[in-house]
């Protein structure tokens, strides 16, 4: 047998096959931000953090399946729903703190070290706008964040099911509790990709994008709350409005018809559905247009 | 051979920042070959890529590559390749991850884009190194990351921008001899923009020089240095003396430290610095024909150095 052999060098070949212009520079700044959030592609230190939360949000879920499927082996059929036990309703408020720090760790790094490290200007360059980048950054981050919505209440709604005495009874009278919570997460990670990401629109350094993000939410709560309890009458609805945490809670409890633990008090409840998600829509939206015009006229 | 159309088309471009001219009524076409952008920091090098790359809007004049202007067209900017002078590498991710997503943001599908990313590395020497996170580089090595993803989707045309920038006199003449073997290998067509004269003149076919934001000089390199021919003298004795009778002939002569230069090409040059000699009583050590280096053409020019001011 000849065992010898040549080996070429190919080395540089040139390109003639399809280019896909725009559309696949979109969808590749899309499936790098996925990347990018999710650690993947990345060393193990990028990994920590976005799985910790994650862990950390599925397993809240998963620990209020087995309370509710414990309370119905305690106390019969229904008990769970009887005596209240928490539920999909009030999953997103359990976890809203949660949430937004993961979005405030999470969401700078798609945007944050783009810009410190120039990679910025080689996107630029190619056959993409800064809208273009910007808006798939968002997408981006926003579907790692309904993955991290979503997933938990999944696992509850499972694990409710699993754990009640006749799964598709449960199945049947409580289907409707899924879109309610597709729905209610769709909002709450819109929410929380907006503002993640139009704090990082203003700093190269993620951590302060990070720590600005933390401050908003975590300082400025018990502030609005203590001053709008204070206030009576219109004032005080309106300051509890500023409770920046409670804006996409206050549409997930419109969603699910009932409050949550964390809204029931609320003084803005009192200016009715239509003002509550018209201002949850205008700090979205409004946050997402501020992102896109930051970038839609970026140059290296 | 050149194309009929340019590559690359500039026709009376001007750039105002403020009450500064960035470019001043510049017009230059490129073909087929590497071209040199010459000039000082400030002279323009820099606005007239941005402004071709479709990055920045001219205040007048037009700028097309491969005959599109990519302001209107940014589809074009698929066969474009960019390599930035300042960082722009992400430093925790691989080459070979970071080619493959540069060659997707440049419309080339997902599988290609892999084996494009392989060939690019192993084009630019970094094959062995493609899995190891470029924030472990050295600064050659993370140049050759740069010229790697300007080149990895392919373009017809590259611009370097000061591609040698801290680079160690080993590490340059590696990215020369990539930039040549890139052109004349490969045929991608080059703009390389530079202040170091000495790397122009060893790797370009043509130079455009611009100083203070305007056009000075544009032609092949062969024919920048032809024309300035010049013939060198070195005398043992008497160097003053043949200066002057030089002088008395109606010879431009420069002095220099080792010796005398008298402008050319004129043939009749040579019987007056034989009088010349002669009267002076010089002993004639060397005589002989002399390019000029682009650094002599270059501080010829330099009176135009500054930025234009408006008005």
């Amino acid at each position: 047998m000849n065992t010898s052999g040549t080996v070429f060098d190919i080395g540089y070949q040139r390109y003639d096959g399809e280019r896909e212009g725009r559309s696949r520079s979109r969808k590749a700044i899309f499936k790098d931000g996925v990347r990018t959030a999710l650690g993947f592609g990345r060393g193990g230190k990028a990994k920590v953090l976005p799985w910790f939360f994650i862990g950390v949000l599925t397993m809240i879920g998963l620990v209020m399946a087995i309370i509710a499927g414990a309370a119905n082996m305690m106390g019969g059929p229904g008990a769970a729903d009887r005596n209240n036990i928490p539920s999909h309703g009030d999953y997103y408020g359990i976890v809203s703190i949660i949430v937004f720090v993961f979005a405030a760790v999470v969401g700078p790094e798609l945007l944050c070290p783009d810009r410190r490290n120039g990679t910025i200007n080689l996107y630029l360059v190619r056959p993409l706008l800064g809208s273009d980048y910007v808006a798939a950054r968002w997408a981006a981050f926003l579907t790692v964040m309904l993955g991290t919505l979503w997933l938990p209440q999944l696992v509850l709604f499972l694990g409710r099911a699993g754990g009640d005495v006749s799964p598709g009874v449960y199945v049947q009278k409580h289907w409707l509790d899924i879109p309610r919570f597709l729905l209610a997460g769709a909002a709450m990670a819109a929410y929380a990709t907006s503002l993640s990401l139009l704090i990082a629109s203003f700093t190269k350094r993620r951590a302060y994008a990070s720590v600005f993000m933390v401050g908003l939410f975590v300082i400025t709560t018990p502030f609005t709350v203590g001053l709008a309890g204070e206030m009576k009458g219109a004032l005080g609805q309106w300051l509890s409005m500023f409770t920046l945490s409670s804006i996409p809670l206050h549409v997930s409890d419109i969603i699910f018809g009932k409050p949550s633990e964390l809204t029931d008090r609320a003084p803005a409840k009192a200016l009715g559905s239509t003002v509550l998600v018209g201002w949850f829509l205008l700090w979205t939206f409004g946050a997402a247009a501020l992102l896109w015009r930051r970038y839609r006229r970026l140059t290296p | 051979m050149a194309s009929e159309r340019p590559l690359l088309a500039v026709e009376r471009l001007t750039k105002r920042y403020a009450n500064v001219v960035a470019l001043d009524d510049v017009t230059f076409a490129i073909h087929d070959g590497i071209t040199g952008i010459l000039g000082e920091n400030g002279a323009g090098k820099s606005t007239t890529i941005r402004i071709v790359l479709g990055l920045t809007r001219p205040t007048s004049g037009t700028a097309t590559v491969l005959g599109r202007n990519a302001f209107e067209d940014i589809e074009v900017r698929q066969r474009i390749g960019y390599m930035p002078e300042h960082d722009c590498l992400p430093s925790h991710v691989s080459a070979a991850e970071f080619l493959t997503h540069m060659a997707e943001t440049s419309g080339i599908p997902p599988a290609a884009a892999r084996t494009r990313a392989a060939d690019t590395l192993r084009h630019v020497g970094l094959f062995e190194e493609r899995y190891r996170a470029i924030g472990g580089y050295s600064t050659g090595m993370k140049q050759r990351v740069k010229l790697a993803q300007a080149l990895v989707h392919d373009p017809a045309f590259v611009f370097l921008d000061e591609p040698t920038a801290g680079l160690d006199p080993a590490g340059r003449e590696e990215m020369l001899a990539l930039i040549r073997k890139t052109h004349r290998e490969f045929g991608i067509s080059v703009l390389f923009s530079s202040h170091l004269m000495g790397d122009v003149e060893r790797t370009c076919d043509r130079i455009i020089v611009l100083q203070g934001g305007r056009l000075v000089r544009s032609g092949e390199v062969e024919q920048f240095t032809q024309e300035t021919e010049t013939v060198f003298i070195e005398v043992d004795e008497n160097r003053e003396a043949l200066v002057e009778a030089l002088e008395r002939r109606g010879v431009r002569v420069a002095s220099e430290r080792s010796g005398l230069t008298i402008e050319g090409p004129d043939e009749s040059v040579y019987d007056l610095v034989r009088d010349a000699l002669v009267e002076a009583k010089a002993p004639l050590r060397r005589m002989a024909p002399r390019k000029h280096a682009l650094t002599e053409i270059f501080e010829r020019t330099g009176e135009h150095a500054k930025p234009a001011e408006v008005a």
